[in-house]
């Protein structure tokens, strides 16, 4: 244990029979109230849905591993209220994340230009290699859509974002998007390195631990 | 309330979470029944004295805090607060609000919060409408505060156990502007320096748990914004969270640090033990809030008094000096 350098990084399986790595990343869901992100977070970590989830006040943490061939990706997940005056406790959140999904309502559009304001927050305040999903979330809603698929997908493409179109309620492309993530992030040795503060401290906590629960 | 115990629907219309521990509840229920019919005949004889509750003698703070009785409860809160006063002076104030012209993007903000506010409650299907009209009375009432999400499960709460709009409002009011100002405001600032007040107490009455805490790394925005926001509304169980309005409307904000230093000291040994981030926000998401000591609520009540010690006015006020002028730079 040792051994193994900081920050996201891996470490070995106990018996080392093994060679799966463990990379933690920690990730920040953000964007307008009622859109949908803690619905998100809720159907990825525990495969559920509440119709009325409750509004979020202040934020949650949960955590989900995905295996990716022998890496086991942890996600630490920051799960932020989405009225307007909670965000001045935003910053603390994503800083030092490695990933964000920046939710939309695709029935809504103030809630795509809210995303949008957020992503430009990130790309200024965030850690630079901080790797950013936009999520138009409500997609089994499509018949009172509003924000146009080809729309959202040409401002991704232009801010170099992951997208998709995701239905917490169906759980159309929750699991995916997380998964798109996870591929993206780096997870060579000293990966997950890029944030600072909190997220390496999480990591080498992590280390510290000889987690295997994943790849059941 | 005598057959609660055997509903899955608690007496104020809760639906029972599915994984609720019926064992745990029935032991203490059946203590604590005895404890309620008991209070209610002391507060009767209180009553037949024509007791003032408006003037908080001794004798009706050990009251308060041994637990208001249901059918008292409006009344107290109501005159203890000094919320009545407040609608003797102003008797228009509700209804006048109500007839004013709304703004369309508070309206929105509080229907988003109106499906999402107690789905769970059975009763509160038919309250939503009332809900409604006590949010937007008092969001065009403080513009400062306009609608804060949590005021909804605050108002929801009121509402319950007054079953009317204008106590609710006016207990409200009382709440947001007296009790914890400029905790819904937009910018936050005195929830902001509470939670940093709060972590210093921690700091002082128990700094091996607050070293865990911050090793792991959750921070106590995570741990406590909802807390104080809601004013345990929507956090601690029912029962709970009413005895402790009881001696907030009479005591003011100092009860709210007392329960978060109880909650955290009192579950000291699980929240050392945890080993890992998840871990401690699960505790606090379940064990700590809904467990067996948080469910006790006489018992609870006791030790808010007890497990913090002293906990000087002036002191909180030095440290609440302290806290916002680090959280200013």
């Amino acid at each position: 244990m040792a051994t193994t350098p900081r920050g996201g990084g891996t470490a070995q399986r106990p018996n080392g029979a093994s060679q799966n790595k463990i990379c933690q990343f920690k990730l920040v869901l953000l964007g307008e109230s009622a859109v949908g992100k803690s619905s998100l977070v809720l159907r990825f970590v525990k495969g559920q849905f509440h119709e009325y989830q409750e509004s979020t006040i202040g934020a949650a943490f949960l955590t989900q591993t995905l295996c990716i061939d022998d890496t086991a990706v942890k996600f630490e997940i920051w799960d932020t209220a989405g009225q307007e005056r909670y965000h001045s406790l935003a910053p603390m959140y994503y800083r030092g994340a490695q990933a964000a999904i920046v939710v939309y309502d695709i029935q809504n559009q103030d809630s795509f230009q809210r995303a949008k304001t957020w992503v430009k927050e990130l790309q200024r305040q965030a850690s630079p290699n901080i790797v950013i999903a936009l999520a138009g979330n409500k997609a089994d809603l499509s018949n009172s859509r509003v924000v146009e698929y080809e729309e959202a997908k040409q401002y991704a493409e232009e801010n170099g974002l992951l997208f998709m179109e995701t239905s917490a309620k169906t759980a159309m492309n929750v699991n995916d998007i997380f998964l798109a993530i996870a591929k993206k992030l780096p997870k060579n040795d000293g990966a997950g390195n890029q944030g600072s503060g909190q997220g390496r401290r999480l990591a080498e906590v992590e280390q510290n631990r000889q987690t295997n629960n994943c790849c059941k | 309330m005598a057959n609660s115990k055997f509903s899955d629907v608690d007496e104020y219309g809760f639906q029972r979470p599915e994984d609720f521990d019926y064992l745990v509840y029935e032991k203490f229920m059946s203590s604590y029944l005895k404890v309620l019919t008991e209070r209610q005949i002391r507060w009767e004889t209180l009553k037949r004295k024509n007791t003032d509750f408006s003037k908080l003698t001794r004798t009706l703070k050990r009251y308060i805090r041994k637990g208001i009785p249901t059918s008292y409860r409006t009344e107290v809160w109501m005159k203890v607060s000094g919320a009545y006063q407040n609608q003797q002076q102003s008797p228009d104030l509700y209804s006048n609000l109500l007839r004013a012209q709304f703004d369309r993007d508070t309206v929105e903000a509080i229907k988003i919060d109106l499906p999402r506010t107690f789905p769970d409650n059975i009763h509160f299907e038919t309250k939503k409408r009332q809900l409604f009209n006590v949010l937007i009375a008092y969001a065009h009432h403080n513009r400062d505060v306009g609608y804060c999400q949590g005021l909804n499960y605050i108002a929801g709460l009121l509402l319950i156990v007054t079953q009317k709009e204008e106590p609710t409002f006016w207990l409200l009011k009382m709440i947001v502007e007296k009790i914890v100002p400029s905790y819904h405001t937009k910018r936050m600032t005195n929830l902001i320096r509470d939670l940093a007040v709060l972590k210093e107490l921690i700091k002082l009455k128990v700094p091996e748990v607050n070293n865990h805490i911050e090793n792991l790394g959750l921070p106590y925005t995570v741990i406590a914004s909802k807390w104080f926001v809601c004013l345990f509304a929507e956090v601690l169980p029912t029962e709970t969270v009413l005895r402790i309005w009881d001696c907030v409307f009479a005591e003011g904000y100092k009860i709210l640090f007392r329960v978060g230093i109880t909650l955290i000291v009192a579950h000291r040994n699980v929240i050392l033990q945890a080993d890992d981030i998840s871990v401690l926000a699960e505790l606090f998401r379940n064990e700590i809030i809904k467990g067996e000591i948080a469910t006790d609520c006489h018992n609870f009540m006791k030790n808010i008094f007890k497990v913090p010690g002293n906990l000087k006015r002036r002191d909180l006020e030095r440290l609440r000096l302290i806290c916002i002028d680090r959280t200013n730079c």
